[in-house]
């Protein structure tokens, strides 16, 4: 009987303390399992092909995304040394930011609500608008979308920005397909089409490059939609993008964001928005 | 055996003279015994006297007591602070923060209607203007609340820059109201300059101020978050505590109990067993209501906090929608880009796939019927479509009230492209004529979010009620408690203690 009680008593307590236990541990899982905060390294999924926004430069990746990666990272403690960056492409971001691969997405990413299901997202760190490239001698003639209209846009294989203008807006553009954005500047340069439509980010990037070779191009800024580029981040990670969206507003509060814009876009004659954009919440 | 047989003394007049060498004899028999027991080892640290170990079980018996009252206390006083701060503190005044966003869109969207409505008497200029004021008053009153609750630098500074750029936008919206007075025109656009006042005010509310508002709120939000999580799981812990260290006393008393009727050859130490039943009530009762008080927690937090401040963030996005409407009418240059920024705040509110406003006006009409659970849209309305409900009542309730809004939607985006084919049919003048009587089908839309938000509002305030009710008392019940069973393992100690009084 002794025995029974006692052993009985002590199964019981032993329960409970495994309960207790199991508590404790599911306590600390849910603070610490994959999330961003606390990480002593941090991988970063970003783009290699749009100057000034995200590119590669022979072993280093360098834009304005990349710039912000890192200030993000190092408000979240982790310095230069602990950053990787890994390219990452429209077709890959959702699996690699679900997969692991990479702990966090600052690539030209617009946050949209079929993309909401698979990953989260802070920020977005920028509201990007699509808009429309032009030669600077063609700039009093193409002032917005309408004017594009019997002209010649770039339509490049896979982005959406030509199927903007043409099935959305309704504007019969005449479509010259290209493999990517550096080849419509080529052709923008060379004459071939007369004006390029994307966001005006990697707009203002093409003209930039454009203006390092001594080409005159402007953008026309009569914006037409809203890009909230956002952080990628792994789904149900609230911490970490909680954490992500106090550093973005800090970086804009202390002036980094304003100077990040200016330093990379400045020149490029794009109306910059130097405050803070509307957070898309992180639950 | 003879050791057993030999330990209970007849009484206390012969234990008096015999009571040294049977304690002797007995922790002799007490280490014989020990080896044929599980917790043998131990053995040689127990007290070697009846009397030392009775002492020493009492010890551990009110310790064990001592932990438990202190466990519970720490979980009721957690329990009580988290009910407080979601139901009467920050979760209120978040709620309230999140009228911000709406106070401010509105303003702006009224500075467009009396821009639009023009000088003529009775145009509705001046009730335009006077509810501009009244949201201004109101904005100010949510802003003190958010600056209140902020607690971190960001967030301070968040709210300096809100009061810093609504200055800034009263002086704005000042002068493109007196330029517009200097020039009277009738219902439409008015003049180039005044657009251009407005332009710069819009700009600076819809860049400067919606964003670090609603941004603001978001924080806000975070902080109730945390306070749920931290709380919730602190009652978590603290009932797990109780169940554990109510065990523990439990066990010490049941062999406290055993070692008694061994000893003494008594049936049942009457006292000790009440201790041991009291214990039982005290440990089942505070485990039911702690678990009680984490359910409050959670209802109130995911029934009742989460959807109202969602359906604010709703209205809010709804009504700077309904603006865009206006400000397209307002201002033909940048009508592309207020068409877009429509489409794209109504997807915000309620998603369905569309490259443009047509193809998305077409869906919405297709019909917007949904399962609980599983709405075929996403947006701010989808995830309310889909939060579950604990009771049956409470989602029919929510179906109800959501098939309402849907409604009032649909009527909302009809009338919005009759506007938009107006305009580009060339009739302007009926596309702002049109505007008046759209205006009454928002209003009934917006009503229905506030409906659907008062629901939860009900939920909310029930599961704060249960919650401030189900702790009241135990400040009360758990000294009384710890006491009465105090007494009660002493009582039932004393007589048995007294009969070794002599053995000194």
């Amino acid at each position: 009987m002794v025995e029974v009680s006692a052993r009985r008593t002590a199964a019981g307590v032993a329960a409970a303390a495994a309960l207790l236990g199991s508590a404790a541990a599911c306590g600390v899982a849910d603070a610490a399992d994959g999330s961003v905060v606390g990480k002593d390294r941090l991988v970063i999924g970003v783009n290699a092909d749009q100057p000034g926004v995200g590119a590669r430069e022979g072993d280093r990746y360098e834009g304005f995304d990349i710039d912000i990666a890192k200030e993000i990272a190092g408000r979240l403690g982790v310095a230069g040394p602990g950053v990787t960056f890994r390219r990452v492409y429209s077709a890959t971001r959702e699996r690699m930011l679900q997969s692991g691969e990479v702990d966090l997405v600052v690539a030209s990413y617009s946050v949209t609500p079929e993309r909401k299901v698979k990953v989260s997202f802070a920020g977005p760190y920028y509201v990007a608008h699509q808009d429309i490239l032009v030669r600077a001698a063609d700039a009093g003639k193409i002032r917005s979308i309408h004017d594009l209209k019997g002209r010649r846009l770039c339509k490049v294989r896979g982005s959406v920005s030509f199927p903007r203008v043409h099935d959305e807006q309704g504007i019969a553009a005449l479509p010259v397909e290209e493999d990517g954005y550096s080849d419509c500047l080529t052709d923008l340069v060379g004459g071939d089409l007369d004006a390029v439509s994307t966001d005006d980010l990697i707009l203002a990037g093409l003209a930039g490059e454009a203006s390092g070779s001594g080409h005159r191009l402007r953008i026309v800024n009569a914006p037409f939609t809203d890009e909230p580029y956002g952080v990628g981040i792994r789904k149900g990670d609230v911490d970490g993008c909680e954490a992500v969206n106090k550093a973005i507003t800090g970086m804009y509060q202390d002036g980094t964001a304003p100077r990040l814009l200016k330093r990379w876009f400045g020149d490029t004659g794009l109306k910059l928005t130097t405050t803070v954009p509307q957070f898309e919440g992180c639950v | 055996m003879t050791a057993v047989q030999q330990a209970p003394p007849a009484g206390p007049p012969a234990g008096s003279a015999q009571a040294p060498p049977p304690a002797r004899r007995d922790s002799a028999g007490a280490l014989q015994r020990a080896s044929g027991r599980p917790a043998g080892g131990a053995g040689r640290l127990l007290p070697r006297t009846v009397a030392a170990r009775i002492r020493a079980l009492t010890a551990l018996s009110l310790v064990l007591l001592l932990v438990l009252l202190g466990i519970g206390w720490a979980a009721i006083v957690n329990a009580r602070e988290g009910v407080r701060v979601i139901g009467h503190d920050a979760g209120p005044q978040v709620v309230a923060t999140g009228d911000l966003y709406f106070q401010l869109s509105d303003m702006d969207a009224q500075l467009a209607n009396a821009l639009l409505i023009g000088t003529a008497a009775g145009g509705g200029r001046d009730q335009a203007l006077q509810r501009y004021d009244d949201n201004r008053q109101k904005a100010g009153d949510a802003l003190l609340k958010a600056a209140k609750l902020a607690d971190e630098t960001t967030e301070n500074n968040t709210a300096r820059d809100l009061l810093d750029a609504l200055g800034r936008y009263e002086r704005l919206a000042g002068q493109a109201l007196l330029l517009d007075r200097q020039s009277p025109h009738a219902s439409g656009p008015p003049s180039q300059q005044v657009v251009g006042l407005y332009r710069q005010a819009t700009d600076l509310m819809k860049l400067d101020l919606l964003p670090k508002a609603y941004n603001l709120t978001l924080d806000n939000g975070t902080l109730v978050r945390h306070t749920y999580e931290d709380k919730r799981s602190s009652v978590l812990m603290g009932r797990t505590g109780i169940l554990v260290a109510g065990l523990a006393l439990l066990a010490a008393l049941a062999v406290f109990q055993l070692y008694l009727t061994r000893r003494f050859r008594r049936l049942l130490n009457v006292p000790l067993a009440l201790a041991t039943l009291g214990t039982l009530v005290l440990t089942g009762a505070g485990t039911l209501m702690l678990s009680g008080q984490a359910d409050h927690l959670r209802k109130a937090k995911e029934e009742g906090f989460d959807s109202i401040l969602a359906l604010s963030r709703t209205r809010a996005i709804s009504n700077s929608a309904n603006a865009d409407e206006t400000r397209f009418l307002l201002d033909p240059g940048r009508a592309d880009a207020y068409e877009q920024v429509y489409l794209s705040k109504s997807q915000t509110v309620l998603y369905l796939k569309a490259g443009n406003l047509t193809q998305y006006n077409d869906a919405v009409q297709k019909g917007l019927s949904f399962e609980p659970g599983r709405a075929p849209f996403l947006g701010f309305l989808g995830t309310e479509a889909n939060r579950p409900a604990e009771s049956a009542e409470q989602r029919a309730r929510l179906a109800d009230g959501m098939n309402e809004a849907l409604a009032a939607y649909q009527k909302v985006q009809a009338n919005d492209r009759r506007m938009r084919d107006l305009v580009k049919g060339g009739q302007r003048d009926e596309a702002v004529t049109a505007r008046g009587a759209a205006a009454a089908d928002f209003t009934r839309y917006d009503r229905s979010l506030q409906d659907l938000a008062r629901i939860h509002q009900k939920a909310f305030d029930e599961a704060v009620a249960d919650g401030d009710a189900g702790t009241s008392g135990w400040y009360a019940v758990l000294p009384a408690a710890g006491v009465l069973i105090a007494l009660l393992v002493l009582a039932g100690v004393r007589p048995r203690l007294a009969e070794y009084r002599w053995s000194k």
